[in-house]
């Protein structure tokens, strides 16, 4: 198993998709804290849970990282290259839960370089304010802690969603379209706050108590690894029975 | 008890919806040798050879590697090496990183990798990203990811598509090495001139069904039948053979080419003191074999 996750972390590190998703996150990210920042007054600014709100961008590492998992499962797909991999190790099941450790590897990756970024721009941007600087404080590693879990589980549950679909664009579309379309449609049924994205949003956002659409730490990260497995589980069973022609 | 064939294939069927893609194949290949996997393109050598390495899932029957499903070999890459499409790589990453991936995963060293590429002439471009190798460059680094992990059998899948006749060189000394060090080659491919260069015998089918396993001389042999016989006095010959209820046809000056077998050939010459120039069995070409064999399907 360690040298299969060992094949996976090579697959994910050889080509530039982390670079591009790594770049990507940046864009995002610097676009939301510059406009943030420059958009907020000073009496906003000077409060943790402003300058809290605007480290929590760094969730787009979280957000982009479900994509490196769609990638790394689907990806092979849409290459041919998942021949090779399945010749190499026949036991299918071994080759998605090794992709599902890889995935939250580079997710966890991907999600710590979203909120350095993050937080370095947010810092050069409030330094240059008159408010004080509250973001080396125990609130703020307490959520980026929370994000880099749930960048972690978000990759995760793509490497799933890409082996259950085995469609790399269809499985990203899903998952793009899935906060605008779906949460919002189950938000409106009342069962919102236990689809996968709130769950991951709940690990994120890490409150001590349930609020709104999102549940407690605990609970929330239960739930998210209940959709991980789940999706993984499903990935499987679909690559199972697969045809590699 | 004896040794398990390095390749078996018992009552083998995969059907895709109504459409049966292979049907009750039953074939298995020898040891140290050099076996032709031929057939028309659609006839069910891909879909064959996928379910020999566990990447399609047989409908029906089943196909074993050294005795086991491919599922159940523990080390894959120590058994054997499949070459399967040439383009089956990812496009960014390089060649040396392709065969990495692979070495990582079977637990190989990575200077595995690095020899390699050397025995497959990539080293110089090695670092380079795989969609930008030729053809030929990928159809090697395709063969040096088969052979990361020294396997005794070695399965290709038309190797020779598209390659330019440098790289069919290549790949021709290539498999003959292989097979002289007492490896087991099943190449498959629907290019017959180049599967009757290197293999001692041929599995063919057609429309998923066997329709012969046999060596290649044989096959070629059986399946042409005649004679061609050369004569000063061919057309005296002609005549004679004539006689006997054999009408055979002057193909060239001095040369017949008869149904009966050369013994009986040889026969009616003697008797009448015709000199005879040559006398010898018709050998077919597998191109020939092959139609003739497949000729009844086609209809």
């Amino acid at each position: 198993m360690t040298r299969l996750v060992r094949a996976e972390l090579l697959k994910l590190f050889t080509t530039r998709l982390m670079l591009v998703l790594a770049l990507l996150t940046l864009v995002l990210i610097a676009f939301v804290t510059v406009v943030r920042v420059l958009s907020t007054p000073d009496s906003g600014l000077s409060t943790l849970g402003e300058q809290r709100s605007i480290a929590q961008f760094a969730s787009a590492g979280a957000v982009v990282s479900v994509i490196v998992g769609i990638m790394l499962a689907a990806g092979e797909w849409a290459h041919g290259t998942i021949a090779h991999t399945f010749l190499v190790a026949p036991s299918r099941a071994r080759v998605v839960a090794a992709k599902v450790v890889a995935g939250a590897v580079g997710g966890v990756v991907l999600t710590a370089f979203a909120e350095i970024a993050t937080w370095l721009i947010a810092a050069a941007l409030l330094a240059a304010e008159p408010v004080p600087f509250r973001l080396a404080t125990r609130e703020i590693v307490t959520t980026y802690l929370g994000i880099l879990l749930a960048g972690a589980l978000a990759a995760a549950l793509g490497v799933g969603l890409g082996a259950l679909l085995r469609r790399q664009t269809g499985a990203i579309v899903l998952a793009l379209l899935w906060p605008l379309v779906v949460v919002p449609v189950l938000g409106i049924a009342g069962v919102g706050k236990y689809e996968p994205a709130n769950a991951l949003a709940s690990v994120a956002v890490a409150r001590s108590d349930s609020s709104g659409t999102l549940l407690a730490f605990g609970p929330g990260l239960a739930l998210a690894l209940l959709w991980v497995a789940g999706f993984a589980l499903a990935g499987t069973v679909a690559v199972n029975r697969s045809d590699i022609t | 008890m004896a040794a398990a064939p390095p390749i078996e294939v018992r009552g083998l069927t995969k059907r895709y919806g109504s459409t049966t893609a292979v049907d009750d194949l039953t074939f298995s290949i020898p040891p140290g040798r050099i076996t032709g996997f031929l057939g028309p393109n659609g006839a069910g050598k891909s879909t064959t050879l996928r379910a020999l390495l566990g990447l399609v899932r047989p409908s029906a029957g089943e196909a074993r590697v050294e005795g086991v499903p491919y599922g159940r070999l523990r080390d894959p890459l120590l058994t054997i090496g499949a070459v399967l499409e040439a383009d089956s790589f990812h496009p960014a990453r390089s060649g040396r990183n392709h065969l990495r991936v692979l070495a990582a995963a079977g637990g190989l060293p990575a200077s595995r990798v690095d020899e390699m590429l050397e025995e497959v002439e990539l080293t110089g471009v090695a670092r380079r990203r795989a969609g930008a190798y030729s053809l030929g460059m990928r159809q090697r680094l395709s063969v040096a990811g088969a052979l990361l992990g020294r396997p005794r059998l070695l399965v290709l899948d038309e190797p020779a598509n598209g390659l330019d006749p440098e790289g069919i060189r290549w790949l021709r000394d290539f498999l003959r090495g292989f097979a002289a060090n007492r490896g087991t080659v099943f190449i498959s491919s629907h290019v017959l001139a180049e599967v009757a260069q290197i293999a001692d015998e041929v599995v063919i089918i057609h429309r998923g069904k066997l329709v012969a396993h046999e060596p290649l001389a044989a096959l070629t042999a059986r399946t042409a039948g005649g004679t061609v016989v050369r004569s000063p006095e061919a057309e005296r010959l002609r005549a004679l053979l004539a006689q006997t209820g054999e009408e055979a046809a002057t193909v060239d000056d001095g040369e017949l080419r008869v149904a009966t077998p050369p013994e009986r050939v040889g026969e009616v010459a003697a008797a009448a003191g015709i000199v005879l120039h040559e006398l010898r069995a018709q050998e077919a070409s597998l191109e020939e074999a092959f139609l003739e064999l497949t000729a009844e399907e086609r209809r």
